[in-house]
C-alpha cells in the first residue's frame, strides 16, 4: 500500500485491516447493529393490500376513506350465485333463487356474527307497498292516477293499454335502461293474464296466488337476477372492512366457502366479487408470489454462486452478509415508515440480487489478489480499496435515484424511495463490515484445520477467458460494435413511443381470479359494474340534486341514493293533497257486477298488439331477455313467427264463442278479488304519513346512510366496467361535469397511475441530475460523466422500444424500473471507468478481462432476483419481473459493449483526455 | 341508411360560423358541397355489434328529399324478417314508426329522436335530423390539423349553441387534399360518447360518397356498421308522396 491515498481509501484500508485482526469483535459489532435494528423489525407491519397504497393526500381518497370506514356500502361482498350449468333455464333460475333463500338464512344464523351484520338476498318492498305513492314525483303520480283510478278488469286493462302506449312506443333507449324492470313487469302482467285465463276455464284463484301475482305486477321480482335469469345476486355486509387487514381474508373466505357449497349441493356455482374480494385475493395471491419468488431468487442466486465459484463457503461468505443488509433494511424501515407495502415488498425480494453485487465484486477482488501473490490481509485490504471505490459510487449513485423518489407526491413511491435507497446503504454497509471478518475467520478455521489452499475461486478465469475475448473484440473492432448498438437504438427509438400505460388495474391482478371474472361477468349478465362513483354529502338537498343530474348522464346506469326515499315539506303537501283527491276518487270508485267481454276482448287484442310491439322494439334493441319474456307472453318467436298458442289466444276463443254478459262468473269473481286486492294495495300505498329513516329497508338505511345519520351517499353505476381506461375516462369526465366529488376505487386507481407517472417523471429528472453529480464528483471529468450516462440513454429507448414491440405496458408497479436503472444501470460503466481510468489507454482488452467476469455475475444476480417476480401469478409483479430482468439485461451488453467501444474510440481514436482535471498525469 | 351520412354532412351546411371561424366555415362549406344532392334513394345494410358480436343484419330502403326548407326521410325494413315491412317516417322534428308485425303506426314524441333508431349506435337524429333549425345551434371551429386513417385532415371542432341541440360539441376530420370527411366524434357532457368513421368513398354524379360508416359506441360494448349497396341522387324512386302518414300505413 505504497500509493498515496484518499480519505474513503484510507477508511477502508484501515477498516480491512483491523476487522481481519479482530473478526470475532467485527461480527460482533455486526450483531449489536442487527440487534439495535431488531427493535425497527419488530416495528414493522406487512399491509399487502391495494388499499395499502393509495395516495393519501387527495379528497377522494379521504372521501373514499370516511365512506369506508362509515357507510357499509362500501364494503359490501357481492355473492353471485351462478345457475348457468344448468340447462333448462326454468330449472336454473328456480335454483338460482333457492340457493339464495337458502343463503339468506344460511348467513343470518348467529355462528356468522363476527364476520356478518346483515344480507340482502331480496329487495325489501315494505316502504315501497306502504309509501310507493308518497315517493313517486307528481308527474308520475298523476300517470298511476290514471292507471288505477278504476279497478275493474277492463278499465283496468284499458289503462295497462294507454300507459303503455304512452309510454313505450318507440322508446328502445328507454326500454333498454329499464329492461330488469320491464321483464319483472311484464312477467307479472304474464301472470295476471293466466289467472284470468284460469278464471275464464273455471279455475279456483286462490287469495295467496292472487296476492303473489298482483304484488309481482305492481312491485316488480324482488331478487337481483341477471338478463337471462340464470343467476342471481345477494349483498352481504360484512363486520369489516378494507381496513381490517386481519379480517379481510378469514372474513372473506367464510363468506365464499358458505356460498359455494351451498350453490354446490344444488349443482350450481357461486363466488364472491367487489372490492372485497379483489382485495382478499390480491392479498392471497401477491403473498403467495412473494413467498415462491423469494425462495427461488435464494436459489437462484446462490446457484450461481456455486457454479461460479466452485465453493460452498462463497454463498455462505457473501449469503450472511446479504440477510444480516436485508435484516438492517426491514429494521431500519420499521423503525422510519413502520410497514411494508407490495411495491416496498417486492423490492426486499429484488435486494437479493442488488445486494449480492458487492459481495462479488469483493471477492473477486480478494481472489485476484491472492492470485496476484498477496498474503491474505493484504489481499483483503487492497480488493477493499480497488473494489470499495467502485462499489461505493456504484451503491451511492443507486441509493442516490432511490431517496430521490422520496420527493414523490404518492406515498407508495415515497416508501419505495426509503426502503431501496436504505437498502442499498444497508447492503454496502453489511458487505463492507462482515466479508472482510468471515474471509478472516475463513482463513483462521483454514489455518487451524491445515489447509493451505486459499482458492475460493478456482473457475474465474475460464470464465476471464471469455471476458477477455469480448475484450479483444472491443478493441479491434470499436466503430463496428459502436455502430450496430447505435443503429438498434435508432431503429428502437421509432417505436420508444409508443410504449403503453396500463390504465386497467384488474389486468394487473392475478390472471384467472374468480372475483375479477365475475366482475367482467357483471357488467355482461347482469348489465351493471360492481364498481362506481360514490359521492358522500351531509346536504339531503345536494344528493337529490346530484341524483337528478347525474342520472341524467348517458355513461351512468343507474343511481342509488336515500334521496329516492326523502320527500321535503312541500312535497309531503303537494302529494298529500293529490293522494287524498285520488284516495276520495278511489272511494267513488265501484265494484261492477260483472265483466263487458267484448270490452274485455277489445283490450286484451290491444294489449296482445301492444306487446308484440314492444317486443318488436326489444328485437330492435337487442334485449334478448325481453324478447324471450314477451315472446313467451304473445307466443312470437325471434324471427316474428306465431310458434304457440298463449292464454291471449285460449281467451280470445273463449270470448269470441261466448260473447253474452255472465257467461263467465269465474272472470267476475276474480275481478272482484282484484278490485278488492288491489283497492286494499294502492290504499296502502298511498298512506301519507311521514317517512322517517327507520322505515328504509335495511339495504338503504344501513349502506347509504351514515352510522351517525349526519351524512348520505350516492352511489353512481356506470354502463360498462369502469376498469377498462377509455370507458373510464367517459364515466369519470362526464360525472365530473357534474360535481368534483366523486370517488371510489377507480378514481383512486386512475390518481395512482397518474401520480406514479408524474412522480416517476420528476424523480426519474432528479436522479438524472444527482447521478449525474456523483459521477462528476467521482470521476471530475464532465466528458466521462456525459459518456458514462450515455450508455443509460440507450438503455432506456431499447426497452421502451422492446416494450412497445412486445406490447408490454407500464403500469404504477413496473415504472419501478425507471428509477431502479437510472442506479443501477450506469454501475457496471461505472466499474469499467474505474479500471480503464486505473489501466490507461490501449488497455481495454486487460480491464474487460478483469472486470467482465464480475459484471457478468453481478448482471445474472440481479437479473436472478427480478426475474423471480416472473412465474408469481399476479400480472403486475410477473410484468414487473420481466421489465426489470430485461432492463438490467439491456444495461448490461450497453455498459459493457457499447460504452468500452465508445471509450476506446473517443480516447484512442479521437484523443479525449477522460482523466480528473485534478490529475496531473496525462498518460 | 344514406340518412345517417347525409343528415351528418347537412349539419354542417347550414352551420353559420362567426367571422373569426372564417376559415372553417369555409372547409366545412367545401366538404359539404359534394353532398347537396337532392332525392337520394339508396339500400343500406346495418349490422350492430353487442360485445363484438354480430345481432341480426338489418336491410333497409331510405328515401330523402329536401322541399320547401325541409328534410323528409322514409326508411323502411325489408330485413330481418321480424322487421320487414316496418318504416319509419321523419319530417323535420316530427317522427312516426310503422310496425309490420301489427299494422299499427304511432306518432312519438320529439324527444324519441335522441333515441337509438333500431337498435343501433345512431339515434334518430343522427339518421335523419338535418335541418336548418339544428345546423344553427354549431359554430365551427378549426382546431388543428390531424392524422386520421393515414389522412391529413382539418379538425373541426362544431360547439353548440344552445342546450337543445343533440350533442353539445361535435369534431370533425376532413382531408385537406379531397375534402372528405373521415371521421366524427360526438360529445356529450364533456366526453366523447361516440364516433362515426367513413370508408370505401366512390363517386356517383361525380361526387364522392362513402359507401361503409361505422359507428363506435364509447359507453355501451357496441358498434354499428352500414354498408351502402345502393345509392342514387336525384333519383326518380324518391316521389313526394312517401312522406305522408298516409303512405305510411299503406306500406306491406
Amino acid at each position: 500500500m505504497e500509493q498515496k491515498l484518499n480519505l474513503r481509501e484510507r477508511l477502508l484500508s484501515r477498516w480491512a485491516r483491523w476487522s481481519v485482526e479482530n473478526w470475532g469483535k467485527a461480527l460482533l459489532i455486526a450483531l449489536v447493529i442487527t440487534v439495535i435494528l431488531g427493535f425497527g423489525l419488530a416495528r414493522l407491519r406487512m399491509e399487502m393490500t391495494f388499499y395499502s397504497m393509495l395516495p393519501d393526500r387527495s379528497n377522494q381518497v379521504k372521501d373514499l376513506k370516511e365512506i369506508t370506514e362509515n357507510f357499509s356500502y362500501a364494503s359490501g361482498i357481492l355473492v353471485v350465485v351462478d345457475g348457468r350449468s344448468i340447462e333448462d333455464p326454468k330449472i336454473a333460475e328456480k335454483t338460482v333463487r333457492d340457493t339464495i333463500d337458502e343463503l339468506t338464512l344460511e348467513y343470518s344464523k348467529d355462528t356468522y356474527d363476527s364476520y356478518i351484520s346483515s344480507v340482502i338476498g331480496k329487495v325489501d318492498l315494505s316502504i315501497f307497498k306502504e309509501h310507493a305513492l308518497m315517493l313517486t314525483k307528481i308527474d308520475d303520480l298523476e300517470r298511476l292516477k290514471r292507471s288505477y283510478k278504476d279497478l275493474n278488469l277492463v278499465p283496468l286493462l284499458k289503462h295497462i293499454n294507454n300507459d303503455f302506449e304512452a309510454e313505450y312506443s318507440g322508446n328502445s333507449d328507454k326500454l333498454e335502461d329499464e329492461e330488469a324492470e320491464a321483464v319483472s313487469r311484464f312477467k307479472g302482467l304474464g301472470e295476471l293474464l293466466k289467472l284470468i285465463e284460469d278464471a275464464a276455464e273455471g279455475k279456483d284463484i286462490s287469495d295467496t296466488k292472487l296476492d303473489e301475482v298482483l304484488d309481482s305486477y305492481m312491485f316488480g321480482d324482488p331478487y337481483i337476477m341477471s338478463n337471462d335469469n340464470r343467476m342471481g345476486l345477494m349483498i352481504v355486509q360484512p363486520t369489516f372492512n378494507m381496513n381490517d387487514i386481519n379480517m379481510l381474508q378469514p372474513g372473506v373466505d367464510t363468506i365464499e366457502m358458505v356460498a359455494k357449497k351451498a350453490a354446490s349441493d344444488r349443482g350450481i356455482n357461486a363466488g364472491l366479487t367487489g372490492i372485497m374480494a379483489v382485495g382478499r385475493d390480491e392479498m392471497v395471491t401477491s403473498g403467495q408470489g412473494l413467498v415462491i419468488s423469494s425462495i427461488l431468487a435464494l436459489i437462484l442466486i446462490l446457484g450461481l454462486l456455486v457454479l461460479a465459484f466452485r465453493m460452498f463457503s462463497v454463498p455462505l461468505i457473501s449469503g450472511i452478509p446479504l440477510v444480516t443488509g436485508i435484516l438492517w433494511t426491514l429494521g431500519l424501515s420499521g423503525l422510519i415508515i413502520n410497514r411494508l407495502n407490495i411495491m416496498t415488498a417486492m423490492y426486499i425480494v429484488a435486494l437479493l440480487g442488488l445486494g449480492i453485487d458487492y459481495a462479488i465484486h469483493l471477492l473477486t477482488g480478494y481472489i485476484q489478489e491472492r492470485d496476484g501473490g498477496l498474503d491474505f490481509k493484504s489481499a483483503v485490504e487492497t480488493s477493499l480499496i480497488k473494489s470499495g471505490a467502485g462499489i461505493i459510487t456504484g451503491a451511492l449513485t443507486t441509493a442516490a435515484a432511490f431517496f430521490t423518489l422520496t420527493i414523490a407526491k404518492t406515498g407508495i413511491i415515497k416508501e419505495l424511495g426509503v426502503v431501496a435507497g436504505l437498502g442499498i446503504i444497508s447492503e454496502l454497509a453489511a458487505m463492507i463490515i462482515i466479508i472482510p471478518p468471515l474471509l478472516a475467520y475463513r482463513e483462521h478455521r483454514l489455518i487451524k484445520s491445515g489447509k493451505i489452499d486459499h482458492r475460493i475461486f478456482s473457475k474465474v478465469k475460464i470464465k476471464s477467458d471469455a471476458a477477455s475475448g469480448i475484450g479483444k473484440l472491443l478493441v479491434k473492432a470499436p466503430f463496428s460494435i459502436a455502430i450496430v448498438m447505435l443503429l438498434i437504438v435508432i431503429f428502437l427509438s421509432f417505436k420508444a413511443g409508443d410504449v403503453g400505460i396500463q390504465d386497467n388495474i384488474l389486468k394487473m391482478e392475478a390472471k384467472g381470479l374468480e372475483s375479477v371474472h365475475l366482475n367482467d361477468a357483471m357488467v355482461k349478465e347482469f348489465g351493471m359494474a360492481p364498481d362506481g362513483l360514490l359521492i358522500i354529502s351531509s346536504n339531503i338537498n345536494e344528493v337529490r340534486d346530484l341524483t337528478d343530474k347525474i342520472d341524467k348522464l348517458s355513461s351512468v346506469r343507474s343511481v342509488e341514493s336515500p334521496a329516492d326515499y326523502y320527500v321535503s315539506d312541500k312535497e309531503y303537501v303537494e302529494r298529500g293533497d293529490f293522494l287524498g283527491e285520488f284516495t276520495h276518487e278511489l272511494d267513488g270508485n265501484v265494484l261492477a257486477a260483472d265483466v263487458n267481454s267484448e270490452g274485455l276482448l277489445d283490450e286484451l287484442y290491444r294489449l296482445e298488439t301492444n306487446l308484440i310491439e314492444m317486443g318488436d322494439m326489444a328485437y330492435l334493441g337487442n334485449m334478448d331477455r325481453l324478447v324471450n319474456t314477451l315472446g313467451e307472453i304473445t307466443g312470437i318467436d325471434n324471427d316474428g313467427v306465431k310458434i304457440k298458442d298463449t292464454s291471449f289466444d285460449r281467451l280470445f276463443t273463449l270470448l269470441e264463442d261466448n260473447p253474452a254478459a255472465g257467461s263467465f262468473p269465474a272472470i267476475e269473481a276474480l275481478q272482484s278479488s282484484v278490485y278488492k286486492k288491489m283497492n286494499q294495495k294502492i290504499r296502502t300505498m298511498a298512506s301519507r304519513g311521514k317517512i322517517t329513516p327507520d322505515m328504509l329497508p335495511s339495504n338503504i338505511r344501513d349502506s347509504l346512510i351514515s352510522k351517525d345519520g349526519k351524512s348520505f351517499l350516492i352511489s353512481i353505476s356506470p354502463t360498462q366496467n369502469p376498469w377498462e381506461g377509455e370507458y373510464r375516462d367517459i364515466f369519470t369526465s362526464q360525472v365530473n361535469s357534474v360535481t368534483d366529488k366523486g370517488t371510489g376505487m377507480i378514481l383512486v386507481a386512475d390518481q395512482l397511475n397518474i401520480m406514479a407517472q408524474q412522480d416517476g417523471r420528476s424523480a426519474s429528472i432528479l436522479a438524472l441530475i444527482v447521478v449525474f453529480l456523483i459521477l462528476l464528483v467521482d470521476f471530475k471529468n464532465i466528458k466521462l460523466t456525459v459518456l458514462t450516462m450515455l450508455p443509460l440513454l440507450g438503455s432506456f429507448i431499447t426497452l421502451f422500444g422492446i416494450m412497445a414491440l412486445t406490447g408490454i405496458k407500464f403500469d404504477f408497479i413496473n415504472i419501478i424500473v425507471v428509477p431502479l436503472l437510472i442506479g443501477i444501470g450506469i454501475d457496471d460503466a461505472v466499474h469499467i471507468n474505474h479500471r480503464y481510468l486505473k489501466e490507461g489507454k490501449g488497455k481495454m482488452a486487460l480491464v474487460i478481462s478483469r472486470t467482465g467476469t464480475a459484471l457478468l455475475l453481478t448482471t445474472l444476480t440481479t437479473v436472478f432476483g427480478f426475474a423471480s417476480f416472473i412465474p408469481s401469478v399476479m400480472r403486475a409483479m410477473r410484468s414487473t419481473g420481466i421489465v426489470l430482468s430485461l432492463a438490467m439485461a439491456i444495461a448490461f451488453l450497453f455498459s459493457v459493449l457499447f460504452h468500452p467501444a465508445v471509450l476506446i474510440i473517443v480516447t484512442e481514436k479521437f484523443g479525449w483526455n477522460i482523466k480528473p482535471w485534478n490529475d496531473k498525469n496525462d498518460k | 341508411m344514406n340518412k345517417i351520412f347525409i343528415a351528418a354532412l347537412l349539419l354542417f351546411a347550414f352551420c353559420i360560423g362567426s367571422l373569426s371561424a372564417q376559415t372553417a366555415q369555409e372547409i366545412v362549406d367545401r366538404a359539404d358541397e359534394a353532398f347537396q344532392g337532392d332525392r337520394v334513394y339508396s339500400i343500406s345494410r346495418m349490422t350492430v355489434f353487442k360485445s363484438g358480436e354480430a345481432q341480426p343484419v338489418q336491410e333497409i330502403e331510405s328515401y330523402t328529399m329536401e322541399n320547401a326548407g325541409k328534410t323528409y326521410s322514409l326508411s323502411i325494413y325489408t330485413a330481418p324478417r321480424r322487421m320487414k315491412g316496418t318504416a319509419n317516417l321523419m319530417i323535420e322534428d316530427d317522427l312516426w314508426i310503422r310496425f309490420g308485425s301489427t299494422g299499427r303506426t304511432r306518432k312519438m314524441s320529439s324527444s324519441a329522436k335522441k333515441n337509438s333508431a333500431g337498435g343501433s349506435d345512431f339515434s334518430y337524429a343522427d339518421m335523419g335530423d338535418g335541418g336548418q333549425g339544428l345546423a344553427d345551434n354549431y359554430t365551427p371551429k378549426l382546431v388543428g390539423e390531424e392524422s386520421v386513417e393515414g389522412e391529413n385532415c382539418y379538425k373541426i371542432e362544431l360547439i353548440s349553441q344552445h342546450a337543445d341541440a343533440p350533442y353539445e360539441k361535435m369534431v370533425v376530420y376532413i382531408t385537406k387534399d379531397t375534402y372528405r370527411y373521415i371521421k366524427i366524434e360526438y360529445f356529450e357532457s364533456n366526453a366523447n360518447i361516440k364516433s362515426m368513421k367513413f370508408y370505401d368513398y366512390k363517386t356517383v354524379n361525380g361526387t364522392d360518397y362513402p359507401f361503409r360508416y361505422i359507428m363506435e359506441n364509447h359507453i355501451k360494448p357496441s358498434s354499428t356498421e352500414v354498408i351502402v349497396d345502393v345509392f342514387e341522387i336525384d333519383s326518380s324512386k324518391v316521389q313526394d308522396r312517401f312522406f305522408t302518414t298516409g303512405y305510411l300505413e299503406s306500406i306491406r
